[in-house]
């Protein structure tokens, strides 16, 4: 319990230790988005006679008449008691907007990696007690295979076949049926939602909606989660404490799953910790091929129309997800391996 | 995670795979009285005056608010089209022009209630007209166009008669009022919401609909999906009927793809803006409706700014004009969908209509191209940019590529920028871009409001930054020329003028295909370039 105390201590110090990082983070955000060509009042100032006064009133809607350092005043201010600004583009508060579909791309993402890992995991470990073997290689070509097809390929052609071609799955439109009632939102993850009001029905429905999107994104990070587990696994079956306990004769499972595959873990948990954060910035051709309302395609679509306040709010957001990930990450870390400290 | 445990949910993803049955939808609520609409845009606001307003915005509120009038509809080339010269009345059951012409008078429907049930009045007209003109919104410079800029020109005669008063005949000042902007608010109900530094409680129409329209919003969900639900009392329509849909549902669909998808699949209704090639097959396959309309109202340009060399020489102009792959560029980028405005023969070189846009005397002929540019002292030609938006790649980026292949041909090198869509309009405004695709479109479109709007002044509609002081002076004349044959003879003029100073190459008008599902019936194309859904019933 100690140890955990101390890890939890150590993390603890370590996020307000990144609280500079991101200030950066926020402060450069904010400065780039001013620098990148595209002025968002003359975008939206587009109706079919908007003038010169129309393009001004935006822009002082949106504060871009002040000079610079008292824009960036305000909205540090601004961004200080949690108001990150008005989206242009949907005409609401970006905190609320983002509350609204975090959990979306959460529970799209936490499903696809769970996907990945509970396929990844057995993979690489089957590729490592193999290597060279048709299993390892035909393990490979699928990894390859997963990578190289880009995932709005993969998920238009799920889509094709299990939607347009066999109909099995739901219309890929979003997190549910559109004719379905939602349930009560308490976490903001609908299979959990559903499952809180005994829905089962529902609960069925948001499954189903959700299984192609996971699916496609699952199929992209299977490769680099299968190829480190194969990697570490390989290391560890190799290490002198296998061949200890392969001296022992203690049996082949035990060998495997409580020594080699305890300490090959490690890696893994780092990895997929970077491939989670990443997947949900990244994922933004699934969330648009699926049209699914996650904080990518928002973030994507404000920054093609120049949208200040989202692009930066999605950036804080996921600086914010990256050094929560990282640390969770490391606590684990401490749990696998005592040995290693959290400085 | 021990191995075993792995195995199991890994067994149980299988099995939740293989099982994904086609389970109909849990509450198929009787789907034949829904529409349900998918888009790849978004509805951002319920009130369309906020600026920033998406088209489909513009569509919902013709649905959930009334005007006073609406157009009318007409056929053109067997297709139903709104008609700019039958105005009907919507809120007004009926309305009178003074003989000369500055007075239009309203007599209102006695039985419009507002969607919560209270009665529409004189009142609540003359407050949104008002706010129209005063508050800073879109409206205002639309009202402008029809000589509406002031509360003073609105009068309340009794509950039920509305006057509007102008300084001069204006024939756009009764069309206007059909547009999008001028909704008729319930305005009690939004002073309620109205604050001291927000008095026309524009923040609470944005997130809140108080119309008197055929449908009442139920939810919004920007970037996702309205729902809305028939407005039974509404009878503006046929008379005494209300809207055929009993819900209305709006879907954000990014991907043209899946789009395509969901109507042949008949799980959408209705789609208007599909890929040309989607449209292409799925009209091969010949199992749901596709009424193609050229957007008459609306035309794609090759633009050139006329202020910066080499295109400030009228021959360059001409050189470009006859050196552009106009069949190529339609077969590629629509797949021959829309209307050419390329290839015309004129009888004695003189323009054969006074209307706006008409087909042009060019096609491509490079040895006349080629004899332009030596006029213009550049026979070896030039470099210069040529810019399209990220928004309009689909058709733009192959129309660039020809067009690059296609001046190389007599030594223009052009290299090609596509610009994200901010930085488009950025640039435009800024008269930045010498060689660009751009397009217009009028919601009146009058030949004078074209040449007014689009060939005068400094606003970023002025593509090609036209200062012709022949030009300007014709077309306002033409803006209060109330004799029909006078009118017809100055339209001429400024098409002559147009083709001869070839400020900008217009080169089609691409066609709205709206494909549905054949049940679907009724669709009429709209001055706002969406569906109107009141038009929609199901066979």
């Amino acid at each position: 319990m100690g140890t955990i105390g101390a890890t939890l201590l150590r993390a603890g110090r370590r996020f307000v230790s990144s609280l500079p990082a991101l200030f950066g983070v926020l402060v450069f955000t904010f400065l780039l988005m001013r620098v990148l060509p595209g002025d968002p009042a003359v975008f939206f100032a587009s109706g079919p006679n908007a003038g010169k006064e129309e393009i001004e009133v935006i822009r002082r809607q949106l504060g871009l008449d002040k000079p610079l350092p008292n824009q960036l005043a305000i909205y540090l201010y601004d961004v200080g008691r949690g108001n990150l600004g008005r989206s242009m583009m949907t005409g609401q508060a970006v905190a609320k907007d983002l509350k609204e579909r975090l959990p979306a791309s959460l529970e799209l993402t936490l499903t696809a990696l769970l996907i990945a890992l509970v396929s990844a995991v057995p993979l690489g470990v089957l590729a490592a007690l193999r290597p060279g073997s048709l299993v390892d290689h035909s393990v490979r070509l699928f990894c390859s295979l997963g990578v190289c097809v880009p995932t709005f390929v993969s998920g238009l052609l799920l889509i094709y076949v299990f939607y347009y071609l066999l109909g099995f799955a739901p219309d890929p439109t979003g997190r549910i049926d559109i004719f379905a009632t939602l349930p009560p939102q308490r976490t903001g993850f609908l299979i959990i939602d559903f499952l809180l009001a005994g829905d089962l029905e529902g609960w069925w429905a948001a499954a189903r909606q959700l299984m192609l999107p996971a699916l496609t994104m699952a199929l992209f990070v299977i490769a680099p989660l299968a190829r480190i587990t194969r990697a570490s696994m390989l290391v560890s079956l190799g290490s002198d404490f296998v061949r200890t306990a392969r001296s022992v004769g203690l049996s082949w499972w035990r060998i495997v799953v409580t020594y080699a595959l305890r300490n090959a873990l490690l890696p893994v948990i780092t990895i997929a910790g970077i491939v989670f954060s990443t997947m949900l910035g990244a994922n933004v051709l699934v969330e648009k091929v699926f049209s699914w309302p996650g904080v990518a395609s928002y973030a994507l679509d404000a920054l093609l129309v120049s949208d200040y306040a989202p692009v930066q709010g999605f950036v804080l957001l996921m600086a914010t997800i990256f050094v929560i990930v990282n640390l969770v990450v490391d606590v684990l870390y401490g749990i696998a391996d005592p040995r290693a400290t959290v400085a | 995670m021990s191995f075993k445990m792995s195995k199991r949910s890994l067994l149980a993803a299988t099995a939740l795979l293989a099982v994904s049955l086609a389970a109909p939808s849990a509450h198929a609520q009787s789907r034949a009285e829904t529409l349900r609409y998918v888009t790849g845009a978004t509805v951002n606001t319920l009130d369309p005056n906020i600026p920033g307003s998406t088209r489909e915005a513009f569509a919902l509120s013709m649905s959930s608010y009334d005007r006073l009038v609406s157009f009318g509809r007409k056929q053109l080339n067997g297709k139903w089209v709104f008609d700019l010269d039958t105005i009907t009345g919507e809120l007004a059951e009926s309305f009178q022009v003074s003989p000369d012409g500055l007075k239009i008078t309203f007599k209102l429907r006695p039985d419009a209630k507002f969607q919560d049930g209270s009665p529409v009045t004189a009142e609540d007209v003359k407050w949104s007209l008002d706010r129209c003109v005063t508050a800073p919104i879109l409206g205002k410079a639309q009202l402008l166009t029809g000589s509406l800029t002031s509360a003073d020109q609105f009068k309340v005669i009794d509950p039920l008669t509305f006057e509007v008063t102008l300084p001069k005949p204006d024939k756009l000042a009764l069309p206007n009022l059909a547009t999008v902007y001028p909704i008729i608010i319930n305005s009690k109900l939004a002073k309620s919401h109205a604050t001291a530094d927000d008095p026309w409680a524009l923040n609470w129409t944005k997130e809140n609909a108080a119309g008197s329209g055929a449908y009442s919003v139920e939810t919004f969900k920007p970037g996702e999906q309205v729902i809305a639900k028939r407005n039974d009392a509404w009878n503006r329509g046929a008379p005494d009927k209300p809207a055929a849909f009993k819900r209305l549902i709006i879907q954000s669909v990014p991907e043209p793809a899946t789009r395509a998808n969901l109507v042949e699949r008949g799980d959408a209704d209705l789609v208007i803006d599909l890929q040309a090639s989607d449209v292409q097959s799925l009209e091969g396959k010949g199992k749901l409706k596709v009424i193609s309309t050229p957007q008459y109202n609306a035309v794609t340009f090759i633009s050139m700014n006329n202020t910066l060399p080499p295109f400030d020489n009228v021959n360059v102009r001409r050189a470009i004009a006859y050196a552009l792959p106009y069949d190529d560029m339609f077969k590629a980028a629509l797949f021959g969908r829309g209307a050419p405005l390329y290839g015309a023969t004129w009888a004695d070189g003189k323009p054969p209509s006074g209307s706006y846009p008409i087909p042009q005397p060019i096609k491509l002929d490079l040895d006349k191209a080629k004899a332009y540019l030596k006029e213009a002292g550049m026979p070896d030609g030039f470099s210069t940019t040529f810019s399209f938006n990220v928004g309009q790649a689909a058709t733009a980026e192959p129309m660039a590529a020809l067009v690059k292949e296609q001046l190389g041909k007599i030594g223009i090198k052009v290299d090609i920028q596509k610009l994200p869509d901010a930085q488009m309009s950025t640039a435009i405004n800024e008269k930045k871009l010498p060689f660009f695709i751009e397009g217009i479109v009028a919601w009146l479109p009058s030949t004078d409001y074209f040449y007014r709007n689009f060939y005068t002044g400094k606003q970023r509609w002025n593509y090609s930054s036209t200062d012709n002081a022949e030009l300007e002076k014709v077309a306002q004349a033409a803006r209060f020329e109330a004799d029909k044959a006078k009118y017809e003879e100055e339209g001429k003029e400024l098409n002559a003028i147009h083709y001869d100073q070839m400020f900008q190459i217009p080169i089609w008008q691409a066609s709205q295909d709206a494909v549905m599902q054949p049940t679907v019936d009724g669709y009429v194309y709209q001055f706002t370039r969406q569906v109107d859904y009141r038009n929609l019933s199901r066979k």
